[in-house]
């Protein structure tokens, strides 16, 4: 490619990725990334203030015991469902459990993943196979058959719950961070370090590791927004929380699968409510990507 | 070629075993012992002891391990607690029907995603990459089991114009020699039958299939536009080739690659997808009669179904990397 | 009359940010059986030119100026459809790199006999054999075995004759080789050339060579143009040129070219300053802020291409390098000279 070339392929994209203050402002300059910062906000503050937004208690009767519940209206911003109860309070304290459910289920699949992935990418060898192997076996089976295998197994509390769909996000990052560290391992900057001496920890630690840092964290943001997707597919099968009171938004919607004609109200709001969480998280992993290496045109 | 098949099959291999392993653990693992989940909660203390005794659970692990390996590959996966049917006969009946939603589901998936990931590539910043692109999010976005309800009620429920649960209307009958319904109501000759079966298909393979079509369309999207700007392209129009020529013989025929590992990709959600779907729409396959099986601790079938399951997914995945290998000359040769 | 004449060709890159004027205004005229090398630096819009003559620019690129004769048409004011027919046809394209410009997918020989197809109509077996022809005279041995193996199975030398093969398949009357041999290693640059040098001589055609290497050109083109920041500041018998040269940037170009017959102790001498800013065209010569010779109305007109000597030679320079300096640098160690 020519210099006039390459001139003109560069000014048509963005500077070239490198430090993070870069990467952020090219966030916020991201309409869509802030779109999706603005849905997260929205339901994190739901989340976090629900018992001050909330206009009833969540398991409060408020209404009557019904099995046509009422639609939107007479006080009720989303309605009632068949045990009288307010539905938007109910999916705002459902709002704290999903986000948690995110958070929690992520992080763990992130520790565990990412302690694998950077044995079997730095250490190599057989740690590695055997590692990978693992790996992928663990890939060969479907998420959700893993998760309801672990649910069946562990019993159906919360807690089970966030790490069984944990446990499926394991190989993700484990392969990721093995890519990206063995990469980085053979890249220049890491030969030139070495050949001046700089020892192996302080390289894996302080060069390889915030390097091969940035798609983990994409990955991660992308991979919330699944977890919450599966806890919520668990519950509609029966196999989320057993406590009957937890206001689960997948586990509303499959109270009310079978009233879709008579409440649909208490299958849309809900189901539109994990929409959007997940479009917004979606929106910001995506945002994230194009920060981090705009040359990807994904 | 051959040799790059055999080399995958033999790398199968141990992955399968690994899978038995993992199966026959878990069904040991479960609270309260083998010998009730094939029995039942509800067994007798002579009977627990008959079964362990039989299933030679006093035996150390690894002798219980190849019994258990002898008896799956010889076709024996025990019976239904629920039903007492062999798990293997009901597999027979329920693997065709979530094969037929699941090859509905993909054919609507690729039919549909690869064009319009191509057109919108194609049509870089107009109107309709940035429609695709919105449409993307939304398909990775939305639960299956939610746009399944969704189209359920749109469709079924409001509108009537498709049947809501099912494979076929119960007051039909028809003749199942081959278990793949649309392929019995070829075979019988029975038009209206057919047409039946499709109606009942509908619903649940849009529904199935709607996430794999936004990926699909995604990655579609991304390959084509990185092959756009290849040098081999430049080249094909510097000698002056049509440009469906072009687009067709070089750009495609490379974008495909990447979007033929997805598709394989895709099989997994699928089947998943499968066992949210089937339970909306009440349809009869592998993934409602697995969840069946998990309400009601019918330990056989669950043991059954989630080693067929995944057999399946693994099997599926080695055929994805033959068809990979079988378009890229790159891999073959090595 | 010339095989082909541009006049006055303007290419300009339409991006978000800027606007950059890749080419500037160059003209020239190529006869048959004529070797004309277009020399300069990366960036000075060689490459973008002989774009611009097929037609085949990136997205963002275009003509804004100028004509493009080829026979009695001007090549510009051709819709696509009829462009076709001459691409591959009538004017042949080697690129620069042969491992990322031939489709990875499919067999070399289903790449050369595309071309067959579209072009001469040929029918399939007159078309492999004609494949098998042109692979051995490109100097591919065991042709007809090789047609149906892949891009990936050659080395880089094999690779770019069979870019050479698909590009003159047609007998085209002019060949115009984009760095046909920079992304080689330098034993098989000289083999690559002579194979260019050889097919210009026997089928007549006029090439265009395409390069930032004064050693490719000196062996194989008659006459050079020297590009700089997207125009021509000086045009010669290539022989002329390495002996005489009259633009400051010419004889800088000559100067930092490391010799193997140099003295030790002769220093190379480059060009000071960076690449122009093409996405400013102002007046004035886009070479003075690097030119020693500039004067203010280096800085403030800009240069024409005018004769100097001798009418076969051109400069744009308001200051041309004296006799006595340009007689003083060496001369480059020519490659393709067997």
């Amino acid at each position: 490619m020519s210099i006039a070339e390459a001139q003109a392929a560069e000014l048509s994209l963005e500077r070239p990725s490198g430090l993070w203050r870069d990467a952020f402002d090219r966030f916020r300059r991201n309409p869509a990334a802030l779109v999706g910062v603005s849905l997260v906000l929205i339901f994190t503050i739901a989340a976090i203030f629900a018992p001050q937004i909330a206009p009833h208690p969540p398991n409060q009767q408020v209404g009557p015991l019904s099995t046509n519940p009422a639609g939107p209206g007479g006080g009720h911003v989303m309605g009632l469902d068949e045990q009288g109860r307010d539905l938007f309070s109910r999916l705002l304290y459902g709002a704290r459990l999903s986000l948690l459910v995110g958070i929690v289920s992520v992080g763990i699949g992130l520790a565990i993943g990412l302690v694998f992935g950077a044995l079997a990418g730095y250490v190599g060898g057989w740690v590695d196979t055997v590692v990978m192997r693992v790996m992928d076996l663990m890939l060969s089976i479907p998420s959700l058959l893993v998760a309801i295998g672990l649910v069946t197994l562990l019993g159906r509390g919360m807690v089970q719950i966030m790490f069984a769909v944990g446990v499926t996000t394991v190989p993700i990052f484990a392969r990721l961070l093995r890519g990206s560290i063995l990469g980085q391992r053979e890249a220049d900057y890491v030969l030139a370090a070495r050949s001046v001496g700089v020892p192996g920890r302080r390289l894996l630690l302080g060069h390889i590791l915030p390097n091969s840092i940035a798609p983990v964290i994409v990955q991660a943001t992308l991979t919330m927004a699944t977890a919450i997707i599966e806890v919520a597919g668990l519950s509609f099968l029966g196999l989320g929380p057993g406590d009957p009171s937890l206001p689960e938004w997948g586990k509303i919607m499959a109270d009310n699968a079978n009233r879709l004609e008579s409440a649909a109200h208490l299958v849309l709001f809900p189901g539109f409510a994990i929409v959007l969480t997940t479009i917004g998280i979606n929106l910001i992993g995506d945002g994230l990507r194009e920060a981090i290496d705009p040359k990807l045109k994904s | 070629m051959l040799k790059f098949i055999v080399r995958r099959l033999i790398f199968t291999i141990p992955i399968l075993f690994g899978l038995s392993i993992l199966v026959f653990l878990f069904v040991r693992a479960l609270p309260g012992g083998p010998a009730i989940a094939l029995l039942g909660e509800r067994a007798t203390q002579e009977s627990v002891e008959q079964i362990e005794e039989e299933l030679g659970l006093d035996q150390p692990l690894p002798v219980q391990y190849m019994r258990y390996l002898t008896n799956v590959l010889s076709g024996d996966l025990g019976s239904s607690v629920s039903t007492r049917r062999p798990v293997v006969d009901e597999l027979k009946q329920r693997f065709p029907a979530t094969f037929e939603l699941a090859l509905m589901a993909m054919l609507f998936a690729v039919a549909a995603g690869i064009p319009l990931g191509y057109i919108a590539a194609k049509r870089y910043q107009g109107i309709l990459d940035n429609v695709s692109l919105v449409g993307s999010l939304l398909g990775i976005s939305f639960p299956v089991f939610f746009l399944a309800l969704l189209l359920k009620y749109v469709f079924a429920v409001k509108l009537g114009w498709l049947p809501t649960v099912g494979r076929i209307d119960v007051t039909r009958s028809l003749e199942h020699p081959t278990g793949f319904y649309l392929l019995d109501a070829i075979i019988a000759g029975d038009g209206a039958a057919f047409v039946d079966v499709l109606q009942h298909l509908i619903l649940p393979a849009i529904a199935l299939g709607t996430i794999p079509l936004a990926i699909v369309a995604r990655i579609t999207r991304a390959a084509v536009l990185d092959v756009l700007g290849e040098d081999y392209v430049r080249t094909a129009r510097a000698k002056g080739l049509d440009p469906g020529v072009v687009d067709r013989r070089h750009v495609l025929r490379n974008a495909m690659l990447p979007v033929v590992t997805v598709i394989g990709l895709q099989t997994g959600l699928l089947l998943t997808g499968a066992v949210l779907t089937e339970t909306v729409f009440a349809y009869p396959g592998l993934g409602s009669w697995i969840l069946n099986a998990i309400r009601f601790r019918d330990y056989a079938v669950i043991q059954g179904g989630i080693l067929f399951f995944a057999g399946m997914f693994i099997f599926v995945n080695l055929l994805v990397d033959v068809s990979y290998a079988f378009l890229n000359p790159r891999i073959r040769y090595r | 009359m010339p095989l082909l004449s541009v006049r006055d060709l303007e290419v300009r890159f339409f991006t978000r940010r800027a606007t950059i004027h890749a080419v500037n205004g160059i003209s020239f005229d190529l006869d048959a059986g004529q070797t004309l090398g277009i020399v300069g630096e990366s960036g000075c819009g060689k490459s973008v030119s002989s774009l611009a003559i097929l037609g085949i620019l990136p997205k963002a690129g275009r003509v804004t100026g100028g004509r493009v004769m080829f026979g009695d048409r001007d090549l510009l004011t051709l819709k696509d459809s009829a462009l076709r027919e001459i691409r591959g046809r009538d004017i042949g394209m080697v690129f620069q790199d042969p491992m990322t410009s031939l489709n990875p997918v499919l067999k070399i020989g289903r790449q050369i006999t595309e071309v067959l197809f579209k072009h001469l109509r040929m029918d399939k077996h007159d078309a492999i054999r004609e494949a098998i022809a042109l692979l051995e005279r490109v100097g591919i041995p065991n042709a007809s075995d090789r047609l149906d193996d892949y891009p990936h199975q050659f080395s880089g030398g094999m690779r770019q004759r069979v870019m050479i093969a698909m590009a003159i398949a047609c007998r085209p009357q002019i060949l115009i080789a984009d760095e046909p041999t920079t992304a080689l290693d330098v034993t098989i640059q000289a083999q690559i050339l002579d194979l260019l040098k050889g097919l210009v001589e026997e089928e007549g055609m006029g090439l265009i060579l395409i390069t930032h290497d004064l050693g490719v050109v000196a062996g194989v083109c008659e006459r050079t143009h020297v590009m700089y920041a997207g125009r021509f500041v000086e045009a010669a018998p290539t022989d002329l040129l390495y002996h005489h040269p009259r633009h400051p940037y010419t004889l800088g170009l000559l100067r930092s070219v490391p010799r193997l017959d140099a003295s030790q102790k002769e220093k190379l001498i480059p060009i000071p300053g960076a690449p122009p800013d093409l996405t400013v065209l102002g007046a004035g010569c886009s070479f003075a802020p690097r030119c020693p010779y500039a004067t203010d109305r280096s800085r403030e007109v800009t240069p024409v291409l005018e004769e100097i000597d001798d009418p076969s030679h051109l400069v744009a320079c308001w200051n041309p390098v004296s006799d006595a300096d340009a007689s003083a640098v060496a001369v480059p160690v020519e490659r393709g000279r067997s």
